[in-house]
């Protein structure tokens, strides 16, 4: 029974923390077909950010805001300078947005140093489940992750901005025909898949130590959540992705290690890329 | 009777020299340098030059995916440390009445193309292509990467695994040690020369020109009927046993496998000396790899912190304005452009 239910708080709380962690690439790679290689770059940006602006006396909140924004104003540079001319040559943009991470996590170190850095949690102690004690931290980040994403459905389904965005989607020559703007669509989106990586960033911050290479970690496995869920699944693909990546692996945890949990994972989600390319949530 | 000898050896000369072209005349004095380095310079440079070969035959595979086939891969990584691994396991447990040095060389090759004939035969035969495939080869590096880390009893696990220098030996009558430099480092040679030769020469075949189609057209070549993932196997498994066979020689030249060799940063690393070398030429990739790994060690020292950074932003120069690397760029210089352009003219 104790087992039972720690394995399924640590699995809801996996798969709403990777959801959040894989925001932001499944906004790029869903809505503008980039693979940003950088994402874990920008998650790791965000995370040094917050890092910074804490240590110099800002409260936690607004420090995760005010780095989330950075980032952001990182990627729309990126995208202004030299991403939006190789939209049609998607090779390109992988390899340019693999060069992003090389540079940033050059600039990162030259900056801040490879010292492993500690953001300090806002909200310590735990919540109690009566027979399992859940890190309270962890539980407002698995909150928000879920009101970033319905957030991003209202936006989506529910304005104008998000119609303009699904149109664009759907036939991007006929929206630009009908009058859209599509280059400072592309630009808001990449903006704000990096806004989104740089928050993520910054709210995990406090759950693991910020080192130059964290992002990575989150990297690939944001990939599979991504693919596993459907490319273009932005909501109900990023969850599911997210619920069959992180608690697989919180699960095969228990009858193994966690490496080997994780090579088995990685092996899976191949097996599905091979099999459901459009994801397993797709109706496809 | 005699004249007509003549004439077709004439012809048959021409047809040669014909058939040689600028990139192999490059390619000789680029191997004429390598075999003359050892006898102008001793000690570091001899020691670690060989590594670099190794890369460039690691770049070289990618080259050969890339330019040649369309295919990129972010995983050539781990069919080195196959190979690296295979050979350090096999020299250290095989009790074999042969060299087990040479059954090392030999597993690690074929393991590289078992691992990438598999992978490439699951993920083309069912149409994964493009971006998907990139993903799905970054995966296979973390695998094995994650493999040779968890098995430690195995492999050593962070440690890495110390693997002997080989020993040549040619039946009873003949040993020698490679422990110095000098001598591994033409064995390495001897190895890797024929490696590109044969490349070459297989790219220039049937074969060559059916992968060239295949990344130009690849529904048209389909239409044709040609078995287009079966040579896409082939070719990634042909790209799988030479980074096996690098990574192999590599573990005995360096005294060791670690699981860095498979990981997803020495993966791109090859991506990047390979776009930097020139992703269309397979001479271009091989000199890449050795000219940024030399630059790479050189500066390192000097300056550790920015040439990582440099050599990021001289990887956009490249993707953005360079595409073709310096290979593009000897071939602006020395002025053989006009047909070779004509050949690599739409490539992507």
């Amino acid at each position: 029974m104790e087992i039972a239910v720690s394995v399924i708080a640590d699995t809801i709380l996996i798969t709403l923390v990777l959801a959040l962690a894989a925001f932001g690439l499944a906004i790029i790679y869903g809505l503008i077909g980039v693979i940003n290689m950088g994402h874990g770059a920008m998650l790791t940006l965000g995370a040094y950010f917050t890092w910074w602006l804490t240590q110099h006396g800002l409260p936690f909140v607004p420090g995760v805001l005010l780095a989330a924004a950075a980032v952001g104003a990182v990627g729309l540079l990126f995208e202004h300078f030299i991403i939006r001319h190789f939209y049609d040559r998607p090779f390109d943009t992988l390899l340019l947005t693999w060069a992003f991470f090389l540079v940033a996590t050059e600039v990162i170190k030259i900056v801040f140093g490879t010292d492993f850095r500690n953001v300090a949690s806002p909200f310590a102690g735990a919540v109690d489940l009566g027979i399992y004690r859940v890190p309270a931290y962890k539980t407002v980040i698995a909150g928000l992750s879920i009101l970033v994403i319905l957030g991003t459905a209202v936006v989506f389904f529910k304005t104008t901005l998000g119609i303009k965005i699904r149109a664009m989607i759907q036939n991007r020559d006929m929206a630009s025909l009908l009058g859209l703007n599509i280059a400072a669509m592309y630009k808001l989106v990449f903006g704000f898949g990096a806004f989104m990586a740089g928050l993520a960033g910054g709210l995990i911050a406090p759950m693991f130590s910020v080192d130059p290479y964290m992002g990575n970690t989150f990297l690939v496995r944001s990939f599979f959540v991504v693919i596993v869920g459907g490319i273009g699944q932005l909501l109900a693909g990023t969850l599911f992705g997210s619920f069959a990546i992180g608690g697989l692996e919180t699960v095969l945890a228990l009858f193994s290690d966690q490496v080997v949990a994780q090579i088995a994972v990685f092996f899976i989600a191949v097996i599905v890329l091979r099999f459901r390319p459009q994801g397993v949530f797709s109706g496809r | 009777m005699t004249a007509d000898v003549t004439q077709s050896a004439a012809t048959s000369w021409r047809h040669l020299a014909a058939g040689l072209r600028r990139e192999d005349l490059a390619a000789l004095i680029v191997f004429a340098v390598l075999a003359a380095i050892p006898l102008a310079v001793s000690g570091y440079v001899v020691f670690i030059l060989p590594q670099y070969m190794l890369f460039g035959i690691l770049a070289l595979s990618l080259a050969l995916l890339w330019g040649h086939a369309g295919i990129v891969s972010f995983g050539q990584a781990a069919f080195f440390a196959v190979g690296a691994y295979a050979m350090g396991l096999v020299m250290k447990h095989a009790a074999l009445p042969i060299n087990s040095a040479y059954v090392g060389i030999l597993v690690g090759a074929a393991g590289g193309a078992a691992v990438a004939l598999i992978t490439g035969y699951f993920l083309f035969s069912a149409g994964v292509r493009a971006t998907y495939f990139v993903v799905a080869t970054l995966a296979l590096s973390i695998i094995v990467e994650q493999t040779v880390k968890s098995f430690s009893n195995v492999t050593g696990g962070w440690n890495g695994l110390y693997v002997d220098r080989m020993t040549l030996t040619l039946g009873p009558l003949f040993e020698l040690s490679l422990f110095d430099d000098a001598p591994m480092y033409y064995v390495i040679l001897v190895i890797v020369l024929p490696a590109y030769v044969g490349v070459v020469a297989l790219m220039r075949s049937r074969f060559g020109k059916i992968i060239v189609g295949i990344r130009e057209n690849e529904d048209r070549m389909l239409a044709l009927g040609f078995d287009v993932p079966l040579y896409k196997t082939l070719v990634f498994g042909l790209s799988g046993l030479l980074a096996g066979l690098a990574g192999a020689l590599y573990a005995t030249h360096a005294n060791f496998a670690h699981p860095s060799n498979a990981g997803v940063l020495f993966s791109t690393q090859v991506v990047i000396w390979t776009a930097i070398g020139g992703r269309h030429s397979l001479l271009g990739a091989f000199v890449g790899a050795i000219v940024v790994a030399s630059l790479s060690n050189y500066l390192n020292a000097v300056t550790p912190q920015y040439w990582q950074l440099l050599q990021g932003l001289v990887f956009i120069a490249v993707v953005i304005a360079f595409r073709r690397g310096l290979a593009g760029l000897a071939e602006t210089l020395f002025g053989s452009r006009g047909r070779d352009r004509k050949r690599h003219g739409n490539a992507a």
